[in-house]
């Protein structure tokens, strides 16, 4: 620790702190424009110059100048008040002060120190800038002339987001923050770089003059997309979501978002929701009053009793689900509830419950800079947790941890510095990891007395890295160097994403994992283990509140099935979208048509919709209060922000009156329920709805480590057939995010992703339009063709209603296609 | 006068591989790698008093000694040619007369700082340099001078030439680290000093062709002995003055350091041109204070320098005469400033660009007389700059407001250029 003095207070604070840390620290605000908190200091601005009195003679920035011992800096002199302003002064002279038409105008640091500075005549004057504005894409509006050189938003790009599509161009009074050879934007459009940018120059467009800085409710909340949980602030106006408000103190991430949680809001005020309950009535739909609505369905639900069907998307609030749980398994007696297809939710509730005892896995988000070896099973963990993403990058770049990544292809984080990706063929995991178990065991790498070493030994016999080589494509020594890096690494954590897109990241896969991580005595341990990655905001909490089958009911497929079949009565559909998002959609549909009753509650009369017999308008996350449990056990709070659409109700209030007129006990409120969570979860034990306060809670977990010997599941192959693996797109999450403008503007339709030399073969170019065909259907889809992928490899990811990749899946973790112009 | 850095020069061309030898060149080499540790070379360096050659004349040895020892991990060496200051070419003129001062010094200073992998960062536009300096590169590691296990000790080392992609501020330090990174040549911060963190990461150690080029005679002749080659008491070592501007003969010509600026001019240049008056000098580079008539007795070494107002800097000196007009002389030097700033950095991207348009103004007749407050505000503010480029921006301007005031002054209030008609 280094003491000094600041203003006539003394600080103490850590050796590697900055002047500027240390003032912050007690309180003291230095002026400054180029400083975020989460990047590398800059010195650029020159605003935040201090006096330094053993540095006398000249101004010191406080940004860059570490503290030392017995310094004694003041913060505001005559002349320190006089280099600001001339600063101001010189940064304002081409500048074009457009603030009355400036989207930044009232969150512009610019104009804010302007006026604290009272620079309120310029003694300079000039020409001003005269830079093109970039309008070329629908997210980012880039206008230079407004720019500082603040340099913040190339170094977000390149530190944190990793994409580097900003750098200054050109020198002098003419340098500029540019692009690659000055062209339009082109990239992840995470909008990192508008979050960050002090003034009006990277600016919105969904948002451009649609408010007033000022004039926006600022209110708190967690997005409702992946299960990373980021926290979010809405920017709210006229009962409208217009934009989301950056907050750089807000969750582990500091207010960073991909592009979904910013620009992805528009479902909320979409002119499509459903505002009304709908009842079909000779095959067309008729609008109807609850009262109408809720009779019929409770009527049907009454009589299907045990035989009633119930599928859930993890998007509700734990209140919500919990209310499914009592409606369909308490009151109703049928235990055919599930979410999630079933298979996207058994690496928690089947294998880590095998594995741990416990339906979560015991890592959390923390763990993942504190690491010091990170093993990623998929690339694809940066495409369906971005910002989970981000923190792999942060844990390389700053904290120098390893990253190893077992995948079916490369993706952007297979380009980080030192990362070794291990390409296997597709379907294969299980035997991989099970040869990297294999080899800790063989070559004596596991930590002393575990329990079932000698059975797991002998499971694993066959998984020597030689034939496993045979079956993955992966060099033996490959394997066993991995293995070898794994267990000598201090700290390790396996991240393992999961969800619909990834039938093959299911229970077993979720137990051969497990098992390297305790084999290697890494569960509960800081910085290692294993972090199970649930697709959905609410995945978690789904596991946790037991939405799932546990008395030999059916499973989310087989209860589509038991619809088609007679065996599900009634089927009960909240805001899940199996039409779309369950494999083999004619089998889906097909069921659906046949099913004597089926209800939807959801936002839109999606795919899934149309064929109910009752639909019932629900609201968004940001129509109601509720908590949702995120990847890594954070339990955290949303607020209402605006009315709901319509008639539109909670699920929460939709699920209460069913219950109750089932003759079910009617809740109260979502505190209520919330205070039942916590009485009847043994993980949610103590807690209070007041008690998460900002931060959330994270849950306690106790495993219980236990190894389970999987095996291999055999792996389709047939000559002239190419690989097909599903997945998730990097803009997108489930369906919902096909209701948001950013991901649709940047990624509006499906394709198919092919490698170099599988195009080259089958003699189709990026953009064609191309057919994938498999046993079950075939689909139309644009061609996307790039360095990623394996020859023989297919991906596609499954999100779009058109042309849906789920014609052709059926549910293995590989379906085998050809694919033609 | 006794020629250290000019020994070798022949009149028409550079020196040969054979002839370098043939007088003792890499004799040092060899006495060190054999007879002398690291250690003692380094101290040897740090004894002979020797200051950087670059501008800012830090002494060399003290640089060299602040590369943490016994870190594992690479160390770098860099030899900074890329010598774009306006007025600048003594190390051109070295290089095109001899590269093999250069080539032993770096091979020396890379042994005392246990560094496998030397460059050589070098303007572009400088040709013949380049070309001598890779034959003499590929010379000397034919003769075993360089590369592997040199003269059979464990000793290796190897330089490699790299053409800087050319603009002035890559000569900064850190840029020029940033620039052979591949990078945008901004200026990085310090601390940390690129001593402790630089190249790649690593401790790296930037001195310029000239600095690095002395290093051999020391070595072989002796800490005291160098010493002993100034002029004045505290100096040490010669100097490569090369001058420019109004003199009947503008030479690059190595003298002791600590030579009087007057004798520079008059004696080795020859005074002024024909019917020329001696107005002003810049001693230094273009990053330097004007110095008046008054100055002309200061020994050219850095803290005398540095006594009367203005820097030793490179040893460039430029000469102004009763024509010349500074204040179009002084917006010369901030137009390429003004031009070259990296950008970085508020005061000097903006700040620059602003003192150019005032002295426009006061050079065509409009300026004011709270344009000389705005002036010397700019002085003292671009001070406070990201690095030491707007700093040395303003010091010629600085020069002319100490100096020269009543020259500025007389622009405002007759509203003309009085030198123009
Ligand atoms: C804008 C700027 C340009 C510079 N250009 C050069 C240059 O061309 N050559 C040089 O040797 N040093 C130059 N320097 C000084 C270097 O930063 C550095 O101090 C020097 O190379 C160190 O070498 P020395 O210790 O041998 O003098 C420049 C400094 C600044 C601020
Ligand atoms: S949107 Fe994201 S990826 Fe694109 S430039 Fe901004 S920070 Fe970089
Ligand atoms: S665009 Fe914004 S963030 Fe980027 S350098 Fe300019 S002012 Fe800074
Ligand atoms: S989609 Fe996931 S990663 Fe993106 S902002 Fe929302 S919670 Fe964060
Ligand atoms: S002082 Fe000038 S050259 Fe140096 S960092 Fe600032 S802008 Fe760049």
């Amino acid at each position: 620790m280094v003491n000094l003095t600041i203003d006539n207070t003394q600080v103490t604070v850590a050796k590697d702190a900055t002047i500027f840390d240390a003032a912050k620290s007690v309180g003291i605000k230095i002026p400054i424009l180029c400083h975020d908190k989460k990047l590398h200091p800059f010195g650029g601005c020159r605003m935040c110059l201090v006096e330094v009195e053993q540095m006398k003679g000249r101004l010191i920035p406080a940004c860059t100048t570490p503290v030392t011992e017995g310094m004694i800096v003041r913060t505001t002199t005559d002349e320190i008040v006089k280099a600001r302003k001339l600063v101001l002064e010189l940064l304002l002279l081409k500048h074009p002060l457009d603030c009355p038409v400036c989207d930044a105008a009232g969150d512009c640091d610019l104009q804010n120190l302007t006026y604290e500075y009272k620079v309120n005549c310029n003694q300079f004057s000039d020409e001003k800038f005269n830079h093109a504005i970039d309008y070329e894409n629908p997210l980012i509006e880039r206008d230079m002339n407004r720019c500082i050189h603040c340099g913040k938003c190339a170094r977000i790009c390149d530190e944190i987001v990793s994409y580097g599509a900003y750098t200054f161009i050109n020198r002098g009074i003419e340098a500029k923050m540019g692009t690659p050879f000055d062209g339009p934007l082109s990239c992840e459009f995470c909008g990192s770089c508008i979050s960050v940018c002090p003034v009006g120059a990277l600016i919105s467009r969904p948002f451009k003059f649609k408010a007033r800085w000022w004039a926006l409710n600022k209110v708190k909340s967690v997005c409702s997309y992946c299960g990373t949980g980021c926290q979010l602030t809405l920017g709210v106006k006229d009962n409208k979501v217009l934009t989301t408000v950056y907050d750089e103190n807000q969750g582990f991430h500091n207010g960073q978002l991909c592009t979904r949680g910013r620009f992805a809001y528009q479902f909320v005020n979409s002119d499509n929701r459903l505002t009304t309950p709908l009842i079909k009535k000779n095959g067309k739909f008729v609008e109807a009053g609850w009262d109408e609505a809720l009779k019929l369905v409770s009527e049907k639900l009454g009589a299907a009793k045990g035989s009633v069907g119930a599928l859930t998307t993890a998007h509700l609030t734990n209140e919500e689900l919990f209310l499914f749980e009592k409606l369909f398994r308490g009151t109703l007696g049928s235990d055919n509830i599930d979410h999630s297809a079933g298979y996207a939710h058994a690496a928690l509730t089947e294998g880590a419950q095998k594995a741990f005892g416990t339906v979560t896995s015991p890592s959390e988000i923390a763990d993942i800079q504190k690491t010091n070896l990170l093993l990623v099973i998929k690339t694809d963990a940066y495409e369906t947790h971005p910002v989970l993403g981000f923190e792999i990058n942060l844990g390389v770049k700053r904290q120098g941890v390893s990253l190893r990544i077992v995948s079916d292809k490369k993706g952007k984080i297979s380009r980080l510095p030192g990362a070794k990706t291990s390409v296997h063929k597709p379907g294969t995991e299980i035997a991989f990891v099970n040869a990297l178990a294999n080899v800790i065991i063989a070559e004596n790498l596991a930590v002393a007395g575990v329990a079932g070493l000698d059975q797991l030994k002998a499971a694993l016999a066959d998984y020597t890295p030689e034939k496993v080589a045979a079956v993955t494509g992966v060099a033996a020594e490959e394997i066993v160097a991995l293995a070898k890096e794994y267990a000598a690494a201090e700290k390790a954590l396996i991240m393992l994403p999961i969800g619909l897109g990834y039938p093959g990241h299911d229970a077993a896969l979720a137990q051969a994992v497990a098992n390297l991580a305790i084999l290697t005595g890494r569960i509960g341990k800081e910085g290692s283990g294993l972090l199970i990655m649930g697709e959905k905001n609410n995945s978690q909490g789904a596991a946790d509140l037991g939405i799932y089958p546990k008395n030999g009911g059916l499973k989310g497929a087989a209860i589509i099935d038991g619809a088609a079949n007679g065996q599900v009565k009634a089927l009960f559909i909240a805001g899940e979208n199996p039409v779309v998002s369950y494999p083999n959609r004619k089998k889906v549909e097909a069921a659906l048509e046949k099913a004597e009753f089926v209800v939807v509650s959801d936002l839109f009369l999606t795919e899934t919709a149309q064929f109910a017999d009752v639909v019932l308008p629900a609201v968004s996350f940001a129509e109601k209060n509720g908590t949702f449990t995120s990847v890594g056990r954070r339990v955290q709070q949303i607020n209402k922000a605006v009315k709901p659409a319509g008639l539109a109700k909670s699920d929460f209030e939709i699920l209460n009156d069913l219950n109750a007129a089932l003759s079910g006990k009617r809740y109260g409120n979502v505190a209520e329920v919330f205070g039942e969570i916590a009485a009847t979860v043994p993980a949610y034990q103590g807690l209070t709805l007041s008690g998460l306060g900002d931060e959330g809670a994270v849950l306690p977990v106790a495993p219980a480590a236990k190894l389970n010997a999987v095996a291999a599941p055999a792996v389709p192959a047939a000559a002239g057939k190419l690989a097909l693996v599903t997945g998730s797109a990097l803009y997108h999450s489930g369906t919902l995010s096909r209701f948001g403008e950013g991901p649709m503007y940047v990624c509006g339709d499906a394709y198919a992703e092919l490698s170099e030399a599988d195009a080259k073969a089958l003699k189709i170019e990026e953009g064609d339009a191309i057919t994938v065909k498999s046993d079950v259907g075939s689909v139309s889809l644009k061609a996307k063709v790039g360095k990623r992928l394996p020859a023989g490899v297919v991906f596609a990811p499954y999100h779009f209603a058109d042309a849906s990749i789920n014609t052709v899946t059926d549910g293995a973790a590989v379906t085998l296609v050809t694919v033609g112009k | 006068m006794e020629q250290v850095l000019f020994r070798h020069n022949r009149p028409d061309r550079s020196v040969t591989f054979e002839e370098y030898c043939a007088e003792g060149g890499f004799d040092a080499l060899k006495k060190a790698l054999t007879a002398m540790t690291p250690d003692e070379v380094q101290q040897t360096v740090i004894d002979s008093g020797l200051r950087g050659r670059g501008g800012a004349g830090f002494p060399t040895g003290k640089k060299w000694s602040f590369v943490p020892r016994n870190l594992p991990g690479p160390r770098w060496l860099i030899c900074n040619g890329d010598e774009m200051e306006p007025g600048t070419y003594k190390d051109r003129v070295l290089l095109e007369k001899n590269p093999f001062s250069l080539i032993e010094g770096v091979t020396l200073a890379s042994y005392a700082l246990g560094v496998r992998h030397a460059f050589i960062f070098l303007r572009r536009d400088y040709e013949t340099a380049a070309a001598n300096l890779q034959a003499g590169i590929d010379a000397a590691k034919k003769a075993g001078l360089l590369g592997e296990r040199i003269l059979g000790t464990e000793f290796s080392c190897d330089i490699d030439l790299h053409l800087s992609a050319g603009r002035y501020i890559c000569g900064e330090e850190t840029a020029l680290i940033n620039a052979l990174e591949g990078k945008r040549p901004n200026p990085r911060q310090k601390p940390p000093f690129p001593a402790v963190k630089g190249l790649w990461g690593g401790p790296t150690v930037v001195n310029n062709v000239e600095t690095l080029a002395n290093v051999p005679a020391i070595i072989a002749n002796g800490a005291a002995w160098f010493k002993g080659l100034a002029r004045n008491p505290e100096g040490a070592g010669t100097k490569l003055f090369c001058v420019s501007g109004s003199v009947v003969n503008p030479v690059c010509i190595e003298l002791p350091i600590g030579t009087p600026l007057r004798e520079i001019i008059d004696q080795a240049c020859g005074g002024l041109k024909p019917g020329k008056k001696f107005k002003a000098c810049i001693p230094g580079g273009a990053s330097t204070q004007f110095l008046s008539e008054a100055h002309l007795d200061v020994p050219m070494d850095f803290d005398p320098v540095v006594k009367v107002g203005s820097r030793l800097g490179s040893g460039a000196i430029i000469v102004f005469d009763e024509g010349h007009c500074l204040v179009e002389a002084t917006l010369n030097l901030i137009k390429f400033f003004a031009r070259e700033s990296c950008g970085w950095c508020t005061p000097c991207r903006e700040g620059l660009q602003f003192v150019k348009e005032i002295l426009e103004r006061i050079e065509r007749g409009g300026g004011e007389e709270r344009d000389l407050d705005l002036l010397r505000d700019h002085t003292r503010f671009l001070s406070y700059a990201f690095c030491a480029f707007a700093p040395g921006a303003m010091s010629p301007l600085d020069g002319l407001l100490a100096n020269f005031e009543d020259e500025v002054r007389e622009h405002i209030t007759r509203k003309r250029c009085p030198l123009k008609g």
